[in-house]
């Protein structure tokens, strides 16, 4: 009996904590404008985006909130499951112009080996380009240009252009609208002596 | 209340999800094979910095298990990131195969689980939905009464779980399945893109999903209003519906028919495959083919139905 009213208790609160999630972004989303939900953008936080911006200092001074999301992490509940919804999220881009010392140019793609990392590739991407944060994009774009670099060994400075993808609709298409890339920015990178792009 | 959640079913429902984890881990790992190290090396050494990743784990919290937790130690008796990434790999593997035949299921649910969570976590910069679902999948495995009759461990020790327990565990994975697709359904009904098909449309020709041409797509423009209202009706009726007897069996089909489509249509696999997994171990007993009783043939597809 005992051990029935733990498992009764542990379930309570799990199914509450994936509800919560849940709700909270519903929510998120509801109150951003993203849904079909007239609402004004309040510009809150996503429950991710939140979590991000906590310092490391409040997070280390409240162990309550370490164990809870440590549990939600390890039960695999720390998000909601929106999948495509409500809405199919923009795709992303990432071009390399690479500048070799003779002055000629390659062009790059970051690029994995198999069909299953080229799916998380693509997911990184669309990280990218839904932050909100200047900082984070840029410090992950050097990191994909640092990686595709190791193909350019003669390249001295490199040009990564991100993008994002527009794709027609059904009868846009048939009309022989093609999909296009709409530029978001550019960076540029040279290599200095420490072989570290800057 | 507390009767139907601890009801009497039969290990099957286990067995399943136990085999059907340790398929999804290995088609996980071997598909990663190629890019393991690369997906996951620190900084100026993979694709992105496993380091970044683990940096903002830590500021959520430092409980997260991440592969730096072995790292750094490991630096310091000489062994290198790659060495340590690469026996990783390898672990996982074989707490795969322990898994998929039953042997030390307990200790092999356990360190899939780990493992798994620390590859996702240290990853977490190129992780996507499959991968919080096969970790809801392992941690509910590795609570679970485990071993099953179909495990190598059942076989030498004959001992098998209470079947309330096994109800319990079994009541969790459906009503975990149910809170998923309602929120995944009532989500879409908010993007007006789900009511007119262009959603539909969209995930099928963005890149990387984009297996059919456009031009084929196109003509069935007509079909996409349909299918996208079908798909969040067939997800947010599916808690109400899958319990109910007759109905049930029929939404389970569909789902599955669902995720078979998602699977072949726009190449997610790995995602098609854990959703199958998860709901043949949740309703497909019972639902798909008869309930047996722990011991005995005696079919109990009337009483212990989970409908």
């Amino acid at each position: 009996m005992r051990r029935k009213n733990i498992c009764l208790a542990w379930l309570a609160l799990h199914l509450f904590l994936v509800t919560a999630i849940c709700v909270w972004q519903l929510s998120w989303l509801i109150a951003n404008g993203l849904t079909v939900i007239p609402f004004t953008p309040a510009g809150i936080a996503s429950p991710a985006e939140k979590a991000r911006s906590t310092t490391g200092k409040r997070a280390w001074s409240n162990p309550a909130k370490q164990l809870l999301v440590g549990y939600l992490h390890c039960a695999g509940i720390e998000g909601a499951y929106g999948f495509f919804a409500p809405n199919v999220p923009e795709n992303y881009k990432l071009a390399f112009e690479f500048h070799n010392r003779d002055g000629s140019v390659e062009y790059d793609l970051p690029s994995v080996d198999s069909g299953a990392a080229e799916l998380r590739l693509g997911g990184l991407l669309d990280a990218i380009g839904r932050s909100d944060s200047e900082k984070y994009r840029r410090i992950l774009i050097r990191m994909l240009t640092t990686a595709a670099w190791e193909n350019h060994p003669e390249a001295v400075s490199v040009h990564a252009v991100f993008g994002k993808l527009k794709l027609p609709s059904p009868l846009e298409f048939e009309r022989g609208v093609a999909p296009s890339y709409e530029f978001i920015a550019a960076y540029d990178f040279e290599r200095s002596a420490d072989s570290d792009p800057k | 209340m507390r009767d139907w959640l601890f009801f009497p079913t039969s290990d099957r429902w286990l067995s399943i999800l136990r085999i059907g984890l340790a398929v999804q881990l290995l088609l996980y790992v071997f598909s990663l094979r190629s890019d393991w190290n690369y997906l996951l090396g620190g900084t100026g050494r993979g694709l992105v910095s496993r380091d970044l990743a683990e940096v903002l784990l830590s500021l959520e919290s430092w409980m997260i298990p991440r592969f730096g937790w072995f790292i750094g130690p490991a630096r310091q008796l000489g062994i290198d990131e790659t060495t340590v990434l690469s026996l990783s790999w390898y672990c996982l593997t074989l707490g795969a195969i322990f898994l998929l035949i039953g042997l030390y299921s307990r200790a092999a649910a356990v360190a899939s689980w780990f493992l798994y969570l620390c590859s996702v976590k240290s990853g977490g910069l190129v992780t996507y939905g499959v991968d919080a679902l096969t970790t809801t999948g392992l941690f509910y495995l590795m609570l679970s009464p485990l071993p099953d009759r179909l495990s190598l461990d059942h076989f030498w020790r004959k001992k098998l779980a209470d079947s309330q327990l096994l109800g319990f565990w079994r009541r969790v994975l459906q009503l975990h399945l149910c809170l998923i697709y309602f929120f995944s359904g009532l989500t879409k009904t908010l993007g007006r893109d789900w009511w007119n098909g262009i959603n539909l449309w969209r995930s099928l020709i963005r890149p990387p999903f984009d297996l059919i041409p456009a031009d084929i797509l196109v003509r069935f423009k007509y079909v996409f209003p349909i299918a996208g209202v079908a798909i969040f009706l067939l997800e947010i009726g599916y808690v109400f519906l899958i319990w109910r007897r007759g109905i049930g069996r029929v939404w389970l089909i569909a789902v599955l028919i669902m995720h078979v489509g998602i699977g072949l249509t726009m190449g997610m696999y790995l995602f098609a495959s854990i959703m199958i997994i998860l709901n043949l171990a949740a309703f497909g007993p019972g639902k798909l083919w008869p309930e047996k009783e722990l011991r005995g043939d005696v079919n109990l597809s009337s009483s212990l139905d989970p409908a």
